[in-house]
């Protein structure tokens, strides 16, 4: 009961509280920024599966948000496919490319995954730059369809939002899923200590190759939905920079928390747009405001430990009612 | 099925110039309580590495209930039900402490994003049912929701234990699970680990607290320079001239007898 009510508030606060507010307000340009902030938010999310759960730091991670963008937009200009083919087309051709590149890199730990992930997304960002003939190179891809459903209603910023919306829902349905369960204890166990994981049964190279692959397949969603949304990508978007952003949001919002991931996304796309009036010091601002999160709250605005107790009490994930622990699956 | 659980055949293990484990053999009977001491560098450590797959042999066999277990990784080892715990105590500190020993359940009842996504409740009740068993076992029901990281050094001992029987284990090794504990922790430890023995888990210890071992174990394997040189009860083994021989090449006070007496 509880739970339903908890999840239908969030529910109606995504799809009526806030695109009727921001209906009331004007619209476009908010439309805008809540759609890039949805974007990022199964950005983040999927970073942290990765990156906060298993604890494998990749800063590879918008070179695989790039495939899925660029697959999608592919796919749309040249096949003229549908969105709703490009999309799981998309997450499904970057999950692909991310197994295929995990399967020699998962077995790095530390420091070593790090670096090989910062290399793979040199490797995609590049590609994507000169491989003219297919990517168009620097010019990028333009004219991507927007996302309608034939007949029922054309592509606009709120039919934009309401895609976006639904799908980043959906995905932290699916994400949640995986790390509020014993599944997702099992990927802790491998971030807390592979080796002792290891000798506790869990075939830890299997796990991490699993969460990098679900991470790349939500990059990819996110990418296409990207293409879709703007119509236009370049290089550009997939840069080492944005691998660090998404990396700053999830450190910021809380490593290894679902909530904390969406949050970081949040703040820091909304930070510059609310600073805009003071010109360019307003990455300064941003800078300082992670910063001073780092420094007074090191595990992140919404941190692991309390936010999986409160999934547990609140949303009876807890198999012990009494005591909630354990996870219902 | 034989009597003899765990079977090590003329073991070796090279790490470039150093023979660490040279031609060991030796067996664990079943619910049989097997001590494996040695002056530091023995190759103690090197050899449970070795039957738990963290380390390859380089040359013999090693068999569990009659499945080679030679070339099996960590995780497929501890499948088989040998289950083990560390030197220096490895809990997950910011897992609490239920969740710690759900890991030990996730290795056998199995862990697949499919069972995640797809939920069979079953499962999940399975592995939470099998945590609450292992928890009862070691006595740490009231710290189910703690996280690892807040539990006094002694509990986390046990933590590690319950982890390690989560798995179901049929033998259980211990790399020196009385390390830093006062008598009366050491004594409630022995009075434990005899407990879950008589409960019919064959038990494989390294430890140098020899009144530990000395009074726990029925058997008592002795490691010098990766080599065995003994191997017999704790009486026999403790009055063994290649063992005296070992110990006094070290340090006096290590004399297995004289700590024993």
């Amino acid at each position: 009961m509880r739970r339903n009510i908890a999840v239908g508030i969030l529910l109606l606060l995504v799809f009526v509280a806030l695109p009727g507010l921001l209906s009331a307000v004007g619209g476009g340009y908010w439309f805008r920024v809540t759609t890039t902030i949805g974007v990022f938010a199964i950005l983040t999310m999927s970073a942290n599966l990765v990156t906060g759960t298993t604890g494998l730091m990749s800063l590879g991670h918008a070179g695989f948000y790039g495939i899925g963008a660029y697959t999608a937009a592919l796919l749309a200009t040249k096949l003229h496919w549908p969105f709703l083919l490009t999309l799981p087309a998309a997450g499904l051709v970057t999950a692909a490319f991310g197994i295929l590149l995990a399967l020699p890199t998962t077995r790095l730990i530390g420091i070593h995954f790090a670096v090989a992930t910062l290399g793979l997304g040199e490797i995609i960002h590049l590609t994507l730059l000169n491989w003219v003939g297919f990517t168009r190179g620097p010019m990028g891809i333009s004219a991507i369809p927007g996302i309608s459903l034939e007949g029922l209603f054309p592509a606009s910023d709120i039919g934009h939002y309401y895609a976006v919306a639904i799908i980043a829902v959906a995905s932290a349905l699916v994400l949640g899923r995986l790390t509020h369960s014993y599944y997702g204890n099992a990927l802790r166990a491998v971030r807390e200590d592979d080796q002792c994981a290891a000798a506790m049964g869990l075939d830890v190279v299997r796990l991490k190759i699993q969460s990098f692959g679900f991470a790349c397949f939500f990059a990819g969603v996110a990418g296409a939905l990207w293409a879709h949304t703007t119509g236009y990508i370049s290089p550009a978007d997939f840069r080492f920079s944005e691998s660090i952003l998404v990396l700053a949001m999830i450190v910021v919002g809380g490593l290894g928390s679902l909530p904390g991931a969406v949050l970081g996304a949040v703040i820091l796309l909304i930070l510059p747009e609310v600073l805009r009036p003071i010109g360019d010091y307003r990455m300064v601002v941003v800078g300082a405001v992670m910063f001073l999160c780092i420094l007074f709250l090191p595990r992140g605005l919404l941190g692991e430990t309390p936010v999986l107790a409160i999934l547990r009490r609140q949303f009876g994930l807890a198999w012990d009612r009494t005591k909630h622990l354990g996870w219902r699956q | 099925m034989s009597t003899t659980i765990l079977e090590i055949r003329n073991v070796s293990r090279r790490f470039g110039g150093l023979l660490a484990v040279d031609d060991f053999s030796g067996s664990v009977g079943r619910g049989e309580r097997v001590g494996l001491i040695g002056p530091n560098g023995a190759g103690k450590t090197t050899l449970f590495n070795l039957i738990t797959g963290f380390t390859p042999v380089s040359s013999g066999f090693i068999r569990f209930d009659d499945v080679e277990l030679t070339h099996l990784k960590s995780f497929q080892v501890a499948r088989l039900g040998i289950a083990r715990t560390f030197q220096n105590l490895r809990v997950m500190p910011n897992l609490s402490v239920f969740d710690n020993v759900s890991i030990g359940a996730l290795g056998e009842l199995g862990h697949s994003p499919l069972a995640a996504l797809f939920g069979r409740r079953e499962q999940a009740k399975a592995v939470s049912q099998r945590t609450w068993e292992a928890l009862e076992r070691a006595g740490l029901q009231a710290q189910a929701g703690e996280l690892a990281a807040n539990l006094s050094y002694g509990k986390r001992k046990y933590l590690e234990i319950a982890r390690a029987l989560a798995l179901s284990p049929r033998l259980l090794i211990l790399d020196e699970p009385a390390a830093g504990l006062n008598d009366t922790e050491t004594a409630q430890l022995a009075e434990f680990i005899r407990k879950l023995s008589n409960e019919g888990l064959s038990l494989l210890l390294v430890e140098h607290d020899m009144n530990f071992v000395m009074n726990l174990c029925e058997r008592v394997m002795v490691m010098a320079s990766g080599r065995k040189i003994a191997d017999g009860t704790p009486h026999d083994v403790s009055r063994d001239p290649a063992v005296l021989e070992a110990y006094l090449g070290s340090e006096e006070s290590d004399s297995p007898e004289e700590a024993a007496a």
